[in-house]
């Protein structure tokens, strides 16, 4: 007769595991990696090796040897980080930035907090804003680079909100809104194209992956608060769909915001953050001395999820 | 657009293999044991003697409580013995033990198959026939049915919800009685609606039982024409998700509404009864028929089609009775539930006997129930989405895990249900049911030392 199994109810277990779900938000990270490559060409595959290896290989190291414990790699969340990373990085950086951008975002902001589900911000963007703070020039050092197609000219050399913080709104009246939503627009690797980014988040959505709360209130924020101010003086502040467009609004909202880990719980407490992270990027970029402050906003807001959850709770059954 | 409970829920498949199988007649055992704990309440108190001669439908145990049910011989026999024996899991439980001979009635039960259609009026008379014939709930807690149909004084029902969603996977007894017995269940229905004082009467039925909800619906029609205790009753269609059948959640469903934390249905006016329970008051009332039969299932993916049953079995009868007649334990199977598989219990003891709530023998395999090892939360938020009264279960699990007791009630831990939703949808295997099933007894107990002091 067989042996019998007993264990509590329930005795089903879904079929998606934390690796899946990583492997899912890489998948869904593809179109934008490969509007990147297409873009910035040798570049952007060397920053994408340098960042993803060196992510894989010091979560290893630092589970392995410094705490002593079973390796975490195998759940996809560091090839996450290593590819958030690179894409939020110039595609001029040298390798060695990169690298440290991911010590710091894996040693520090990761590992040092117990690993993965135990981060308080957000890894790839506690990279990227060392590297910012740290080296501000070749942070903003935007090319030209040569890609695999078009000639190096395309990709103007600055951002548009980098246009825009020099000489306003003027300054970037010629852009094509177009241009931004298929590929043709200065910035990081994952600030290149919209539709990739868009494509990437109906896939987290169809996947069940992410809910679009979050991503929808940060949209919407940044549009109704720079529509509101582009109303009041359009010849001061810039319009709704630019604001959309540009910068690393889509790559956040999409992917770093919507981090399970440093997100809130409950839906409401969700839609807080959203609104919260929408308000501070937009006014960094209208009133900071940044152009962008998209990584700051979602960093700062990741201070308040552990008050964002215990003030903002699902409702209870009968209560 | 169809309705359905407003927090949480998860969609798992719903695996009806065993949807298209009519109920068969299981047959009869040499031996038989009845256990005397098959409700919820203290168990009932044997009043036969070794050596006594019972008839099938004969009092064989008596209620020991004002929650408790009188227990009934399923078989005519001799009583061999009268003592403790393990139930499903282990624990022993005192069963009485029949050797079968051939099958006699005791006096006054009708076992014709004719319908009776016409509703007594005396509601005293009818309690008492859903009492003395041992009938409790069917939809899994088996509480004792009359105490549930008689309000306490100051309470009136407003609607009375039979539960036909059954919303556990693979389970299909209530849908193959909802196909093959509609007309009983509607009459069980009309009982209760009278008993109760006439409340708003609804059938919840899940969508993904198209068949059952029409075999209802015409059950209803042609009953509603020859009487009116029929008219008005409502079959509802529900979209389905997991667990539509529990209680709270049926009611929020049906009737928007929401019982209180530690409160009970009727504080909202409502009285929730199962289709089998139905069935079952049926054929007490008009038949005068103890609860002395169930339908289960038979089934699992590991399980041929051919296999697959549906059967209507003696209560008492032991399980490995039942996997020996249907052609023994698939060879890949490692679990066998009784139950569904959200909420059954896994059988450690296969000589256990089936009692009057056993609603499946279900097989699994390694595949679909062996856990996977567990890893760190990452807070993904999917138990909270997935919770059907609200709670935090990844909150819940780390207070259970630290010890907080005064933390965990503030969190509403006393509210769980124990749907299993969470542990179901976690990506990171994090046993949080387990956790929070122990930590909850903690604090029930804690909470019933409370009010006794005071």
């Amino acid at each position: 007769m067989n042996r019998l199994l007993v264990s509590p109810a329930p005795h089903l277990h879904v079929r998606t595991s934390t690796a899946s779900l990583m492997r899912d938000v890489v998948i869904a990270l593809l179109p934008t990696v490969i509007v990147s490559i297409l873009f910035y060409g040798w570049r952007e595959i060397m920053i994408l090796a340098v960042s993803v290896v060196s992510c894989v290989l010091l979560e290893y190291l630092i589970t392995r040897f410094l705490l002593k414990r079973e390796s975490t790699v195998s759940d996809w969340s560091a090839v996450v980080t290593g590819v958030l990373l690179a894409l939020n990085l110039p595609a001029t950086s040298p390798w060695w930035m990169v690298l440290v951008g991911a010590i710091v975002a894996i040693g520090v902001a990761k590992m040092t907090f117990g690993g993965l589900g135990q981060n308080l911000f957000n890894p790839a963007l506690v990279g990227r804003v060392f590297l910012l703070i740290s080296f501000p020039v070749a942070m903003t050092n935007w090319g030209p680079v040569q890609g695999f197609v078009g000639n190096a000219d395309a990709v103007t050399g600055a951002t548009p909100l980098g246009l825009a913080k020099e000489g306003g709104v003027a300054a970037v009246s010629s852009l094509d809104y177009l241009d931004m939503l298929y590929m043709n627009i200065g910035g990081s690797a994952g600030e290149l194209s919209a539709i990739a980014i868009i494509i990437g988040f109906i896939y987290l959505l169809a996947r069940k992956v992410i809910r679009p709360h979050i991503t929808l209130s940060i949209w919407i924020t940044v549009f109704v608060f720079s529509g509101i101010m582009w109303l009041a003086d359009p010849s001061v502040y810039t319009d709704p769909v630019f604001n959309l467009l540009t910068g690393g609004i889509l790559l956040g909202s999409v992917f770093m915001a919507t981090d399970y880990v440093t997100s809130p719980m409950s839906t409401a407490g969700g839609i807080v953050f959203g609104i919260g992270i929408g308000l501070i990027t937009m006014l960094i970029r209208y009133f900071g001395s940044y152009p962008e402050g998209v990584s700051f906003a979602i960093l700062i807001m990741n201070s308040t999820v552990p008050l964002i959850n215990k003030a903002f709770r699902n409702k209870k059954y009968g209560r | 657009m169809k309705k359905t409970f407003s927090i949480g829920g998860v969609h798992p498949n719903d695996s009806k293999i065993s949807a298209g199988c009519r109920i068969e007649m299981l047959p009869v055992p040499q031996t038989v044991y009845i256990s005397m704990a098959q409700h919820l309440g203290a168990p009932a108190t044997p009043v036969v003697s070794v050596g006594d001669r019972v008839k099938t439908g004969q009092v064989i145990g008596e209620p020991a409580g004002f929650i408790s049910a009188f227990v009934h011989s399923s078989v005519t026999g001799t009583v061999k013995s009268i003592g403790p024996r393990p139930d499903l899991a282990g624990n022993k439980v005192t069963h009485v033990e029949i050797a079968v001979e051939e099958d006699e009635w005791a006096e006054g039960i009708d076992t014709s198959e004719t319908v009776v259609r016409e509703i007594p009026r005396d509601n005293a008379f009818i309690l008492d026939r859903i009492k003395s014939n041992g009938v409790v709930g069917l939809g899994g807690a088996t509480f004792p049915t009359h105490v549930k149909l008689s309000p306490p004084p100051g309470k009136k029902a407003e609607i009375l919800i039979i539960n036909g969603a059954e919303c556990e996977p693979y389970l299909t007894s209530d849908y193959r009685i909802m196909i093959e017995k509609p007309e009983q269940i509607v009459i069980g229905a009309g009982i209760m609606k009278q008993v109760l004082g006439g409340p708003r009467t609804v059938i919840g039925i899940e969508d993904n039982k198209p068949e059952a909800i029409a075999s209802m619906q015409a059950a209803v029609e042609k009953l509603s024409v020859l009487s009116p205790s029929y008219s008005g009753i409502e079959v509802m269609v529900l979209k389905k998700k997991y667990p539509q059948g529990g209680e709270k959640q049926l009611i929020d469903a049906v009737a928007r509404r929401q019982v209180k934390s530690m409160g009970l249905p009727i504080d909202v006016g409502a009285v929730v009864q199962n289709v089998a329970t139905s069935m079952a008051v049926y054929d007490a009332v008009m038949k005068n028929r103890p609860l002395i039969t169930n339908t289960l299932t038979v089934t699992g993916d590991c399980l041929p089609a051919e296999r697959q049953k549906n059967l209507l079995f003696r209560i008492g009868v032991p399980f490995s009775f039942i996997i020996e007649q249907t052609g023994g334990m698939p060879e890949n199977a490692v679990k066998v539930i009784s139950g569904g598989p959200m909420m059954g219990k896994a059988i450690s003891n296969l000589d256990a006997t089936t009692v009057k709530g056993s609603s499946s023998v279900l097989y699994l395999t390694a595949a679909q129930t062996v856990r996977r090892p567990e890893s760190n939360c990452i807070r993904c938020a999917k138990c909270v989405e997935a919770c059907p009264m609200g709670l935090e279960p990844y909150l819940l699990n780390k207070l259970a895990r630290n010890g907080m007791m005064e933390e965990l009630e503030q969190n509403a831990i006393q509210d769980c249900i124990e749907c299993g939703c969470c542990l179901y949808s976690c990506p990171a295997n994090i046993p949080l049911l387990d956790v929070i099933r122990v930590a909850k007894g903690d604090v029930m107990r804690a909470i019933r030392a409370r009010s006794a002091k005071k």
